[in-house]
């Protein structure tokens, strides 16, 4: 019993402590900003770079965000200068638009500015210090503050280029009628605007153009400016009766200062193209119902790849007979032409008349239709019978007049 | 053959100055008139379907004008002319008393027979072409369309089948008048040959389809039996010069008609690719397609013709 007693009391006190912990904490936080604002100077401001040291290559702008903070109760206008800068460098403050030489402060509050500084061509190696320096408008207040750029050695040969081609896909596959289109992006990395001149050197009869992405004209020259970089399109069109190959194309891009050459490769797997036909181009049949009727077909291979495994079918009415001989070619080279006879049986009791039958060569990739028009007739047999039927009638006739006439 | 001649220019003779004649041939004339006028009316109404068909022509002679066309109507009723033609040829000489003073003459028997079927035959060629020639005016004038060659072709073969078809009936009412004495029994028998033959026979086909193959039109027969149905009607039919007569001529004057069955069983692949091509038969196959019908037909009036003949030649006449 005592023991419960005792324990009860042991947590009432512990929970006393800690609530007033937790207030004395809270009233010691509040007291402490109050007395922040309090002690904030009259005036104060400060000019500092976010990094206060960085390392470019030599031909690289360096941009820098700047910041600048009022520590004092007032708001400020501020003046920025850059003080020093070293030779060979162009250096001002801006903002995301335009070049500024003073900003506005409010109090207890800083903005970000940036610090831009452009090396000559020419700029050796080393390092390079920046003074700035921050003014208030009256003059009373000043801060300072540097800032030191390291410029290492640059690649020689990437800056003799002066000209970045990049393609995502050199290599384009298709068949020969295909039109191919590579992209190119062009950058000018020269230090002035430029003209370039699109030229390529291509396989012979080919149809080779540049475009500018998206549109739909064709180019021989594009003008970039300094550092910019734009897309362009090579469209390539095979010469049609092309064998299926590898074809490099090598695309320069030159301007006066500067060359740069990009090889693309076009891949042909060829064409797949069929034709059918007759010989003497009539796609007529007569037929009699019940009875076979013949017609010789061609196929021709008149693309430029091997056609396997060439079928053939018939869109013919139901109980119709067609057949195939040979019923299908293994494979037809290009150019080749093969005979295929084929042969129609009408249903015995079709009607008369015209019938639209439709004749299909397929080889996987293509299929040609040669479409019929099948007259069926009708067999005369019976019309000889019936003329038979007739003429025995006439002879009984006769007989009948031989015998009994003349009475 | 003098005889035959004598006999057949005086039956022609007798023939076109007769009353019965003139009234015959004007009134079918008119209807016929009537017929083809009201096709020639329905024809400009209807440009479009003139338009469509390659022989606009034919359509005077197939199109149904007010009730029936004008092949319809010779089917119907080119029989009468050929049953009063004939009905009374031999049993009126006989009744009269004039066959015997006839075959006194130096004129055979048989010339007397032939030369009365021959000027029937000619009166009735005489008759059906002139009434084909005014209606293909009578068409030019009212339609402005101009025949073509295959058309006349086809008023050709069918006017032959006509000729024959009206010729049948000529040779039966001369088998009754010789088998009858009386000219009212002949007149009568024949009379009602025809309706028996043109009219009763359809039902009769109709019954005998039925009792083979019921179908019903409620409830659901298979196809296969509506169709044999149909073909027993068809094939029963075929008994009546007038159903053969018809399906002929029908074939003949429209080339777009491709078979004499009303039902015939396709395939919807077969419907399709048969209905790409709407093309006209040649004059050949659609007469081959109806030359059994056109066998038929001059069979029976060749035989019907020949029992006459001989009837006649082995009947006692001078009694």
């Amino acid at each position: 019993m005592m023991r419960i007693k005792r324990d009860g009391f042991c947590l009432f006190a512990f929970t006393v402590f800690v609530a007033v912990s937790v207030f004395l904490i809270f009233s010691g936080t509040s007291a402490s900003e109050e007395t922040k604002k309090i002690k904030l100077p009259e005036r104060g401001i400060s000019v500092a770079p976010e990094y206060t040291g960085v390392i470019v290559s030599q031909d690289e702008d360096v941009s820098i965000d700047l910041i600048v903070t009022n520590r004092g109760r007032r708001d400020e206008n501020i003046d920025l200068t850059v003080t020093s800068i070293p030779k060979g460098w162009k250096a001002w403050v801006k903002t995301y638009s335009f070049g500024i030489t003073g900003v506005h402060v409010e109090s207890d509050k800083s903005k970000n500015l940036t610090l831009r500084a452009e090396p000559d061509e020419d700029l050796a190696p080393g390092k390079y210090k920046f003074g700035i320096e921050a003014k208030t408008a009256d003059g009373k207040l000043t801060s300072k503050s540097q800032l030191i750029i390291t410029v290492k050695e640059k690649k020689k040969e990437k800056k003799a280029k002066g000209i970045n081609i990049i393609t995502s896909y050199p290599v384009l596959r298709g068949p020969t009628d295909a039109k191919f289109e590579f992209s190119l992006e062009v950058e000018n990395k020269l230090d002035k605007d430029s003209i370039f001149n699109l030229t390529f050197q291509g396989p012979e009869n080919w149809d080779i153009n540049f475009k500018p992405a998206y549109e739909d004209k064709y180019i021989s020259s594009l003008r970039l400016k300094s550092g910019q970089s734009q897309t362009v399109a090579v469209e390539v069109k095979p010469y049609p009766f092309e064998k299926p190959d590898e074809y490099p194309i090598l695309v320069k891009v030159s301007s006066p200062e500067a060359v740069g050459e990009v090889k693309l490769t076009v891949a042909l797997t060829g064409t797949y193209k069929l034709d059918a036909g007759t010989a003497n181009g009539l796609l007529s049949l007569n037929a009699i119902r019940g009875k076979k009727a013949n017609l010789s077909v061609y196929v021709k291979n008149s693309g430029s790849g091997t056609l396997t495994n060439l079928q053939f079918l018939s869109f013919k009415p139901e109980n119709w007979k067609t057949e195939f001989i040979p019923e299908k070619i293994d494979t037809l080279p290009p150019g080749e032409l093969k005979q295929v006879e084929v042969s129609i049986t009408p249903r015995d009791e079709a009607l008369v008349g015209d019938y639209s039958v439709g004749l299909t060569a397929e080889a996987g990739k293509v299929s040609k239709t040669l479409e019929l028009r099948v007259t069926v007739k009708a067999s005369t047999a019976w019309g000889w019978i019936g003329i038979g039927i007739i003429v025995l009638v006439m002879a009984g006739l006769v007989f009948l007049f031989i015998r009994f006439g003349r009475r | 053959m003098s005889g035959l001649f004598a006999v057949f220019k005086k039956e022609l003779c007798d023939h076109f100055s007769s009353y019965r004649f003139v009234i015959l041939f004007a009134l079918i004339a008119m209807v016929s008139f009537i017929t083809s006028y009201m096709a020639g009316i329905h024809m400009k109404e209807n440009l479009e379907a003139l338009a469509k068909t390659r022989f606009p022509f034919l359509m005077l002679f197939s199109s149904p004008g007010a009730l029936f066309s004008m092949i319809q109507f010779v089917a119907f009723f080119g029989p009468l002319i050929g049953l009063i033609l004939g009905f009374d040829s031999i049993n009126r000489e006989r009744a009269q008393g004039t066959l015997v003073k006839l075959v006194s003459q130096p004129i055979y028997r048989d010339a007397v027979i032939n030369g009365k079927f021959l000027a029937g035959v000619a009166t009735i060629s005489v008759l059906l072409t002139s009434i084909v020639l005014v209606i293909s005016g009578f068409g030019l004038a009212l339609v402005g369309v101009v025949p073509g060659i295959e058309e006349i072709w086809r008023l050709l073969v069918y006017l032959l089948i006509s000729i024959f078809y009206i010729s049948f009936w000529l040779g039966i009412s001369i088998l009754f008048s010789i088998f009858f004495k009386g000219i009212a029994t002949s007149a009568l028998a024949s009379v009602a040959l025809w309706i028996f033959l043109s009219f009763f026979i359809s039902l009769g086909a109709e019954v005998a389809a039925n009792a083979v193959a019921p179908a019903d039109s409620q409830n659901q027969t298979k196809p296969e039996i509506i169709v044999k149905n149909m073909r027993i009607k068809e094939t029963v039919s075929l008994i009546s010069p007038m159903v053969l007569y018809s399906k002929a001529t029908e074939i003949i004057i429209d080339p777009m008609r491709k078979t004499t069955g009303s039902i015939i069983m396709m395939g919807p692949m077969e419907e399709l690719l048969s209905s790409r091509f709407q093309n006209p038969l040649t004059l050949g196959q659609s007469m081959i397609v109806v030359f059994p019908h056109m066998t038929a037909l001059i069979a029976i009036t060749l035989i019907c013709f020949a029992i006459s003949y001989l009837v006649f030649l082995k009947q006692e006449i001078r009694t």
